[in-house]
């Protein structure tokens, strides 16, 4: 069986485990609505403003709600013996970052589902003339969010002081994608839809690509270390 | 090892009996030296060693929010297997556990547990079975289900690689009992008396199933 069908199993299991659970999805639409919530209420009743800074306050909401996600992309494994449990079985090991990249960028991709419409509410903006640009920002740069989020938190797995690890080591090489992402909404949400803010998109596809082949590529050496 | 034979790993805790079979399974990877399962290299060519072996831990690679059957599934579909219901069904019931199929695995007790585990090398084939203290948490049927497990997996000619502190038909029936000491193996004469070895009484001693 190939490595799509082994990572579609780890993602159909994880989907699962969330939709009884409900762990992840909960506390990260929570999380995020107040980031939200916050900042809207501490920059006031200026529209223009609001709207002016609402790109980067989604980012800064999507970035802390994905780390959430992240920290829990391992957390489901724990009671099966960690890692060790899907490390056991046979084929390549890539199924397993794949598996965990697919269930992390749904999970990111559904709470963004909610975070957009409650930021246009609460930045009283209206988004949807925007809705093709932003969704092609929001996929963009779930995607490469994800892939290093779900490398690192393998690398920090096992280690006693992850929640402090994971944002230090993830946050700097973030940059990229965090960058190109908030000049993107912000570019599309003041109207420039074929300007600049394409060439940021391309930019964000071309890091998803670069990020994809490194990770790909290193993750079975990492997970044997 | 000859194909279908038993090696019973015992020594006192922290002697290396987990990692032995670690290795084996290629959890951990050598430090120095290799070995060899079915002429695969441990270092070389882990992918054929894992399609070869089933390792059977304590706890056991099982989630609790997934169903007694559903945990099966999952097993099959990483063990690159298309699940089958008959078959998930038929191990079900020679693990007792047919009955809670569709329960939640948090609901159950160690001993399920354990069942199930032993469910998960029984839904795909394996050549080399790799048994970290299989009668840990179980009952006196439990323990016989393991011994008739082990029983079965001879007959087919699959290896068995036994850890235990209990003793069990399993235990006493191997060919061969090796103890570790400080990371070395070392083969016990037959003359030996096993339960020098052993810290923990046998099936008589042990609390019948509710």
């Amino acid at each position: 069986m190939s490595v799509f069908h082994r990572a579609w199993a780890i993602v159909w299991k994880d989907l699962l485990i969330e939709a009884r659970t409900k762990q992840s999805f909960n506390a990260m639409v929570f999380f995020a609505a107040l980031v939200l919530f916050i900042f809207s209420f501490a920059l006031g009743p200026d529209t223009e403003l609001l709207q002016r800074v609402a790109g980067g306050l989604l980012w800064v909401g999507i970035a802390f709600t994905g780390l959430l996600s992240l920290s829990r992309t391992y957390q489901n494994e724990e009671t099966s013996g960690g890692l060790e449990g899907l490390r056991a079985y046979p084929g390549d090991p890539r199924a397993i970052y794949l598996g965990k990249l697919l269930g992390n960028i749904v999970m990111l991709l559904l709470v963004e589902a909610v975070l957009f419409p409650a930021a246009g509410i609460l930045f009283q903006a209206n988004l949807w003339p925007y809705a093709g640009g932003l969704i092609a920002v929001a996929v963009l740069g779930t995607i490469g969010f994800s892939l290093v989020g779900t490398f690192y938190s393998a690398l920090t797995v096992n280690l006693r002081a992850r929640e402090v690890m994971l944002p230090l080591l993830l946050f700097p090489a973030l940059v990229p994608v965090l960058l190109g992402a908030v000049n993107a909404t912000t570019l599309i949400l003041q109207g420039n839809l074929m300007g600049e803010a394409v060439m940021w998109l391309r930019v964000l596809g071309a890091f998803d690509i670069i990020f994809f082949v490194i990770c790909i590529w290193i993750f079975p050496i990492a997970l044997e270390e | 090892m000859e194909p279908g034979t038993t090696l019973c790993l015992v020594g006192p805790n922290g002697a290396g009996k987990t990692t032995l079979l670690k290795l084996v399974a290629t959890l951990l990877r050598p430090s120095s030296g290799d070995g060899h399962v079915m002429g695969h290299s441990l270092k070389r060519d882990p992918d054929a060693v894992r399609m070869l072996t089933g390792l059977l831990t304590v706890r056991g690679f099982l989630y609790d929010d997934l169903s007694a059957a559903e945990n099966l599934h999952f097993t099959m579909r990483m063990a690159g297997l298309k699940p089958d219901r008959g078959v998930i069904a038929g191990v079900l019931e020679r693990i007792g556990l047919d009955e809670v199929a569709d329960n939640r695995m948090r609901t159950f007790s160690t001993g399920m547990r354990k069942r199930l585990a032993l469910g998960q090398l029984l839904v795909r084939p394996i050549q080399v079975a790799l048994l970290d203290e299989p009668y840990s948490g179980l009952d006196s049927q439990g323990m016989r289900l393991v011994d008739e497990v082990v029983s079965e997996f001879k007959e087919v000619g699959t290896t068995v690689l036994l850890a235990s502190h209990q003793d069990g038909a399993a235990v006493r029936e191997a060919e061969k009992t090796g103890i570790l000491r400080r990371g070395h193996l070392e083969i016990l004469p037959e003359s030996e008396p096993l339960s020098r070895h052993l810290s923990v009484g046998g099936p008589a001693g042990a609390p019948e199933m509710d």
